[in-house]
């Protein structure tokens, strides 16, 4: 048993640090919040942070392919966009819209994808780029705040539905099936093409199918962020998504995941996301002004890496 | 004749900083034809005054591109330059307090961002990234959230007097860009910047100082987007935290569409000119066309693609 837990840890080294911050971090929100883990506080806090650990794991997808996608802010607003302007009634309403919205992030994780595969264009230039294109089609749809989300599932999604905290619920089916599809070949592929493109190609892999596919899955990522944001606030914002892009960077790289594409995992990311989500409320809770709130992430993201590189380095050596 | 054509084609092929000002003339002719408005001297001196601001941030983001940075801090420095030279100058310190305070602060934060990626080899994109963040709040604090507008003399003539009949906005682009192209063309820093920018680790091996050309590179580049903040301070007289966030993005799309690798090592500071003249000209032009500004930005989306497309691409390794 003992064995297990060390070699569990040692596989996750430089996750442990980031483990123990987020547990002092619950310790100090349990102390202002002795709430903090009844089945409301559960529902409140999950419905808070699945757009950005959503946007976070869409980007990993992206950083994992070695690449980097500045326009997820945009497909994100986008897909928000779409679905609360869609007249949704009723259930299959609701899934239509839901539909529709996720298959236009897809569509534009997809266009985002063929253009880094087949253009010879880096990463951040082309979505960059599609950052101008994505936010452009969001005030299309919609020019100004507004659109229309069902009250009765914004209650059923921030109050619980029948004693279920329906975003943990949808948060864990989405990392379940990114789990599963991690131990396919699909998965697998993108870790390959990530890790080493040449690599991949001499072995056989179709490298520019994976990269659109893996752009597209990053689309559904940021498709269902966009979507949860607008189930959560009960209305849509044009320019709303826009944070969302750097701190989904910041959230995946806490988290552990590599610029150079093929190193860190998921978890790293989920990690990374409630670190920042929990420090953005604990901050709220001590009274200092929210606005040292920008500061505290910024010392912190340099912090954490520095420190991470620090680490690397001393075992390196 | 076609031996001309091969000629001037191999120009082209040769440097993609040429193709920016031919796409550059080329819009302009067409604009001059067929927009109206776009013939008469005072728009041509208005269009030049307008792309000095972005043009000057443009020229910074070059010198830290070439060596395989990014600066994505320089929308707050904008920011952080123009509203504490008119908190300064409209409390108790005069014009000329005002601006060495922003200068200096500008300054300041470039050096923060050269310590961070050269001492604690945080990704500059990450590195910068935070302190953006970092001075989003740090303003938030210092103006409590409601910056103060002021009229400083020296800048108001800065920004809209002119010399000779031309903007002194204009005159002082130029005057930077001169300054700033003997520096990265024709300067010791200049050739380890390229270097640096080609291949890390063969530099460093070589002897090229990593530690001093980072800083040089960095510092200049955070300046030049303080001087880019006063100067806007003296076109519209007032300071906003948010006047600064256009520059982020567009003064990348500046540099790549000049030509310059954003991986690096490859490019003209001249590309940079012409890039800035192109996309406020680009700008300008679709504002003239009463688009609405979802159509406005999804047009320069794929403006910016398609022209990447033609002459941005990276060769293939």
């Amino acid at each position: 048993m003992r064995e297990r837990i060390t070699t569990a840890a040692r596989g996750n080294t430089d996750l442990l640090g980031l483990l123990a911050l987020l547990l002092v971090l619950l310790v100090a929100y349990q102390h202002y919040d002795p709430s903090l883990l009844s089945p409301a506080s559960v529902t409140i806090l999950s419905a808070q942070f699945l757009p950005l650990i959503l946007a976070a794991a869409g980007q990993t997808t992206v950083m994992l392919l070695g690449g980097i996608d500045l326009s997820l802010g945009a497909v994100l607003g986008l897909a928000m966009a779409v679905f609360a302007t869609y007249d949704a009634r009723g259930a299959g309403g609701v899934m239509t819209a839901a539909a529709l919205a996720l298959c236009v992030a897809v569509a534009a994780g997809a266009v985002n994808g063929t253009l880094v595969a087949y253009a010879g264009l880096p990463p951040i230039v082309v979505t960059l780029a599609a950052s101008f294109l994505w936010s452009g089609v969001t005030l299309v749809v919609l020019p100004q705040p507004g659109g229309h989300v069902p009250a009765g599932l914004v209650d059923a999604y921030n109050n619980g539905w029948y004693g279920i905290a329906l975003p943990a619920a949808a948060l864990a089916l989405v990392l379940a099936v990114w789990k599963l599809l991690r131990t396919t070949r699909h998965g697998l592929a993108l870790y390959a093409v990530g890790g080493n493109e040449h690599g991949a190609y001499a072995s056989g892999l179709h490298t520019r199918g994976v990269k659109i596919g893996g752009y597209a899955l990053a689309g559904a990522f940021t498709g269902l962020a966009g979507i949860g944001l607008a189930v959560q606030t009960g209305s849509a914002d044009p320019t709303i998504g826009t944070p969302y892009t750097l701190n989904s960077i910041a959230a995946s790289v806490l988290g552990g995941i590599s610029f150079f594409g093929g190193v860190g995992r998921m978890r790293g990311t989920v990690l990374g996301a409630l670190v920042i989500g929990l420090l953005t409320n604990l901050l709220l809770f001590t009274g200092i002004s929210p606005f040292y709130q920008l500061v505290i992430q910024g010392v912190i993201l340099v912090a954490a890496l520095a420190l991470k590189t620090y680490v690397t380095r001393e075992a390196a050596e | 004749m076609s031996g001309l054509v091969a000629v001037s084609a191999a120009a082209l092929r040769g440097s993609r900083a040429a193709w920016a000002f031919g796409v550059l003339a080329l819009t302009w002719l067409a604009a001059i034809l067929f927009a109206d408005g776009f013939d008469s001297v005072s728009n041509f001196r208005y269009l030049v005054q307008t792309a000095s601001f972005l043009g000057i941030v443009a020229v910074g983001q070059t010198l830290v591109v070439i060596m395989s940075g990014i600066d994505l801090s320089v929308s707050g420095v904008v920011a952080l330059s123009a509203v504490v030279c008119a908190k300064v100058a409209s409390g108790t310190g005069g014009g000329a307090t005002g601006i060495t305070a922003a200068l200096a602060l500008s300054a300041l934060v470039g050096a923060v961002n050269a310590a961070g990626v050269v001492w604690l080899r945080v990704p500059p994109m990450v590195m910068t990234l935070a302190t953006g963040t970092i001075l989003a709040g740090a303003l938030l604090v210092y103006t409590d959230g409601s910056p103060s507008s002021a009229a400083v003399p020296l800048l108001d003539s800065l920004a809209n007097g002119r010399l000779l009949g031309v903007p002194w906005a204009f005159v002082l682009w130029l005057g930077i860009t001169a300054v700033a192209g003997w520096l990265l063309h024709l300067s010791r820093t200049g050739r380890y910047a390229f270097a640096l920018g080609a291949g890390e680790s063969a530099a460093r091996a070589s002897g090229v100082p990593l530690g001093a050309t980072a800083f040089t590179a960095y510092v200049s580049c955070a300046l030049l987007a303080g001087v880019a903040g006063l100067v806007l301070l003296g076109f519209t007289g007032t300071s906003s935290l948010t006047m600064g966030n256009p520059y982020q993005l567009l003064s990348i799309a500046s540099v790549v569409l000049g030509g310059t690798s954003i991986l690096g090592g490859r490019g003209h500071l001249l590309g940079t000119v012409g890039g800035a003249l192109l996309l406020t000209l680009l700008t300008a032009l679709l504002t003239s066309w009463n688009l609405s500004e979802g159509v406005r930005q999804v047009v320069l989306g794929v403006l910016i693609i398609g022209l990447l497309l033609v002459y941005a691409r990276e060769r293939r390794t």
